[in-house]
C-alpha cells in the first residue's frame, strides 16, 4: 500500500522537482532573449560605433537582451519614442533632455557618452588667427539658428561679455560653400564625424584648419546621453542594468585602440557611403571626446556639466524654470 | 459668411488638432510629445504675429513663383502643344524632370545660387510648373474639331488662333488647374525655406523642430493654412470674373 502511494504521488513529486531544478539551472543562453528598442540620436556612424559593437559582438545577448538598434535622424526624437512606448531606451543630447523634462517629460539619463562635446569651430589659422575668446570680435561665425551650436556660440559670446554687434552671425547649413569661399570665417561642425572629411578637403585645397573646441574656452554644454523612462528605471530595473551593461562593455571595447580594426570594420558593414580613410581619422577623434584619459570610466555622468548646461538653457530662456537637472542624472554603469 | 475654402480648411485643422488631443490625453503624454492647451496659447500669442509675417514672406515668394510658372507653362505649352518634334521633344522632358524629387535637387541649387530669394523662387516655380506645363499642354493639344474644321477648310487658321479656341473652350479647366497648382507653389517654398533658406515660415518651421517645439510648428501651420485658403480664394474670384468677360464676349 505504501509502496503504491509512493508511485503514484511520490515518484511524480520527485521528477516534477528534478525537472524545476535542472530548468533553473538552464544556461542563460537557454532563456528567451528579452526584446528592447534602441533608438540612437543619427544615423549610423562613427558616433555610434559602440552601440554597434555591442550589438555585433553578442554582448546584448549575453546580457539576455535582443536589442533593435534603430538609426536616428533629424526629424527622428528618441525621448517622443520614449513616451510612446516605441523604444525603451534612446540617446539624447543634454538639451533635449533639459528641454522635455521641462514640460514634463518622465526622462532620467542613465550614461554618458560624450564626455566633451563634439560641436566645435573650424576656422583657418592663416586667415583667422584666434587665442583667446576676445579674438572672435569682428569675425563671421556661423550658426544654425535654432540648433545646439548658436546655444553654444551665444554661451561663450555671454562668458566673455562679447557683445552679439561685436561679431556676424552667419546662418548655416549643410553646404559648406560660404566658409570655403572664405565668407564665414568659423564654421560648426562634428568634430569627429565631419572634421575629417571637410579637414581632407582644405588640405587638398592647400589650406590649414584648426577647430575651435568651446569646452576649452569654459562652456561644458553636454552632447549625447543615454535616456530611458522614470517607469522603466523602476519597474524594469534589471533590464535597465543588463542593458547599461552591455552597451558600455561595447563601447569600452570599440574605442580600446586594440580593437580598432574591427570597431573600423563594423561601422563600414553599417555605413557604406564613407570611405575608410574618412572612418580611419574619426575613431580617435570620437576616442578623445567620449574617453579623456585612458583609464576613464566610460559612461560617467559629468553632473556640474549637466549643471552648466541648464544654466545656459535658463539664461537663454530655452527653458521657462530651472528643472533641477541634477535630479535626472542616474547613473547605471558603475 | 465664410468662404468655403476657409470654413473647409478651419474644420480640418480642428478635427485634426482634436486628434491630437485625443491622443495626448488618452496616452498621457507630455507636453515635450503633444504641447497642451496652455502651451500652444502661449506660443499662439508670443509667435503669431512673427509667423504671420513670415508666412506672407512664404506666400509673396509662392505667388511671385505661381505667376513666374504660369507665364512659363503657357509659353513652352504652346510650343509643346505642337506634333512636331519640338513639341514631343518638350512633353518628354516635362514628365522626366518633374520626376525628380526636388529634395535632391534643392541642394544643387543652393549651391549655385545662395540661399537667397531666386533659390526659394525657383524652386516654388519649379515644384509648381510641371504638373501646370503637363496640363496646359494637354489642354492645348487637344483640337476642338467643330471650330477649329472651319477655320482650316477656310484657310483662315493660325497658331494664334488654334491657342484663343483651346484655351477659350477649356477655360474652367486652365483655372482648375491654375488654382489647384497655388497650393504647389507655397509648398514648394516652404520646402526651399525648410531646406536652405533664411527666411519664411519653412526656416521657422525649421527652427522649431530643432527645439522639438509642437506648439510652434501648430501656430505656423494654422496660419500656413488660412494664409493659402485665402490665396485661392482671391484666385477663384478672379477666374470667376475672367470667365464672365469671355463669357459676355
Amino acid at each position: 500500500m505504501q509502496r503504491q502511494l509512493f508511485h503514484q504521488i511520490g515518484l511524480p513529486t520527485v521528477g516534477m522537482i528534478l525537472i524545476l531544478s535542472l530548468a533553473g539551472c538552464a544556461p542563460e543562453a537557454d532563456k528567451p532573449l528579452e526584446e528592447v528598442n534602441y533608438r540612437l540620436k543619427w544615423l549610423y556612424n562613427i558616433s555610434v560605433v559602440g552601440d554597434l559593437y555591442a550589438l555585433d559582438s553578442g554582448l546584448f545577448a549575453k546580457h539576455g537582451l535582443a536589442v533593435n538598434v534603430k538609426p536616428g535622424g533629424p526629424e527622428k526624437d528618441a525621448i517622443k519614442e520614449l513616451e510612446l512606448g516605441h523604444a525603451q531606451f534612446g540617446v539624447a543630447s543634454a538639451d533635449q533632455v533639459i528641454r522635455a523634462v521641462s514640460k514634463g517629460s518622465p526622462i532620467v539619463v542613465i550614461a554618458q557618452l560624450f564626455q566633451t562635446n563634439p560641436m566645435h569651430w573650424i576656422f583657418r589659422p592663416d586667415k583667422t588667427p584666434l587665442k583667446t575668446p576676445q579674438d572672435l570680435k569682428g569675425k563671421t561665425i556661423g550658426i544654425t539658428h535654432g540648433g545646439n551650436d548658436e546655444t553654444i556660440m551665444r554661451a561663450l559670446l555671454a562668458k566673455y561679455g562679447i557683445q552679439e554687434s561685436a561679431v556676424t552671425l552667419f546662418s548655416v547649413r549643410y553646404d559648406y560653400t560660404p566658409f570655403y569661399q572664405g565668407k564665414v570665417d568659423l564654421w560648426p561642425l562634428y568634430r569627429n564625424a565631419q572634421a575629417p572629411i571637410i579637414g581632407v578637403k582644405l588640405q587638398k585645397a592647400g589650406e590649414r584648419f584648426d577647430l575651435m573646441d568651446p569646452s576649452k574656452m569654459g562652456i561644458r554644454f553636454v552632447a549625447n546621453s543615454v535616456v530611458t523612462t522614470r517607469k522603466m528605471l523602476e519597474e524594469r530595473r534589471e533590464t535597465v542594468h543588463r542593458f547599461i551593461k552591455a552597451l558600455l562593455q561595447g563601447w569600452r571595447e570599440a574605442l580600446n585602440p586594440a580593437n580598432k580594426e574591427k570597431a573600423i570594420a563594423l561601422v563600414l558593414k553599417y555605413n557604406k557611403e564613407t570611405p575608410e580613410e574618412i572612418v580611419r581619422q574619426q575613431l580617435p577623434a570620437t576616442r578623445i571626446l567620449m574617453m579623456p584619459s585612458a583609464d576613464f570610466e566610460f559612461g560617467t555622468i559629468d553632473a556640474a556639466a549637466w549643471q552648466q548646461t541648464e544654466e545656459i538653457m535658463l539664461a537663454q530662456k530655452l527653458i521657462p524654470v530651472r528643472v533641477y537637472v541634477e535630479k535626472l542624472l542616474k547613473p547605471i554603469g558603475k | 459668411m465664410l468662404h468655403r475654402r476657409i470654413y473647409q480648411f478651419l474644420m480640418i485643422y480642428f478635427t485634426g488638432f482634436a486628434a491630437l488631443m485625443l491622443v495626448k490625453y488618452s496616452l498621457d503624454l507630455s507636453d515635450y510629445v503633444i504641447p497642451g492647451f496652455s502651451e500652444i496659447w502661449s506660443a499662439c500669442r508670443r509667435y503669431f504675429g512673427l509667423y504671420l509675417l513670415a508666412v506672407l514672406n512664404t506666400l509673396s515668394i509662392a505667388i511671385l513663383g505661381h505667376v513666374l510658372s504660369i507665364c512659363m507653362a503657357t509659353v513652352v505649352g504652346i510650343i509643346g502643344r505642337l506634333t512636331i518634334w519640338i513639341g514631343s521633344f518638350i512633353r518628354v522632358a516635362a514628365y522626366n524632370i518633374q520626376a525628380y524629387p526636388i529634395v535632391a535637387v534643392a541642394p544643387i541649387i543652393f549651391i549655385l545660387l545662395g540661399d537667397g530669394l531666386s533659390s526659394r523662387l525657383l524652386i516654388a516655380a519649379m515644384i509648381c510648373y510641371f504638373p501646370l506645363l503637363l496640363s496646359i499642354i494637354g489642354i492645348l493639344s487637344e483640337p476642338v474639331s467643330e471650330i477649329e474644321h472651319f477655320f482650316e477648310s477656310t484657310h483662315r487658321m493660325k497658331w494664334q488662333l488654334q491657342v484663343k479656341i483651346r484655351a477659350f473652350e477649356n477655360i474652367h479647366k486652365l483655372m482648375t488647374v491654375i488654382v489647384g497648382s497655388a497650393t504647389l507653389a507655397m509648398v514648394g517654398t516652404i520646402v526651399a525655406e525648410f531646406i536652405a533658406a533664411n527666411a519664411g515660415i519653412g526656416y521657422s518651421i525649421r527652427i522649431a523642430l530643432y527645439q522639438s517645439d509642437l506648439a510652434k510648428i501648430l501656430v505656423a501651420l494654422f496660419l500656413i493654412g488660412i494664409c493659402t485658403s485665402i490665396y485661392l480664394v482671391f484666385l477663384e474670384w478672379l477666374g470667376g470674373i475672367i470667365k464672365e468677360r469671355i463669357g459676355s464676349i
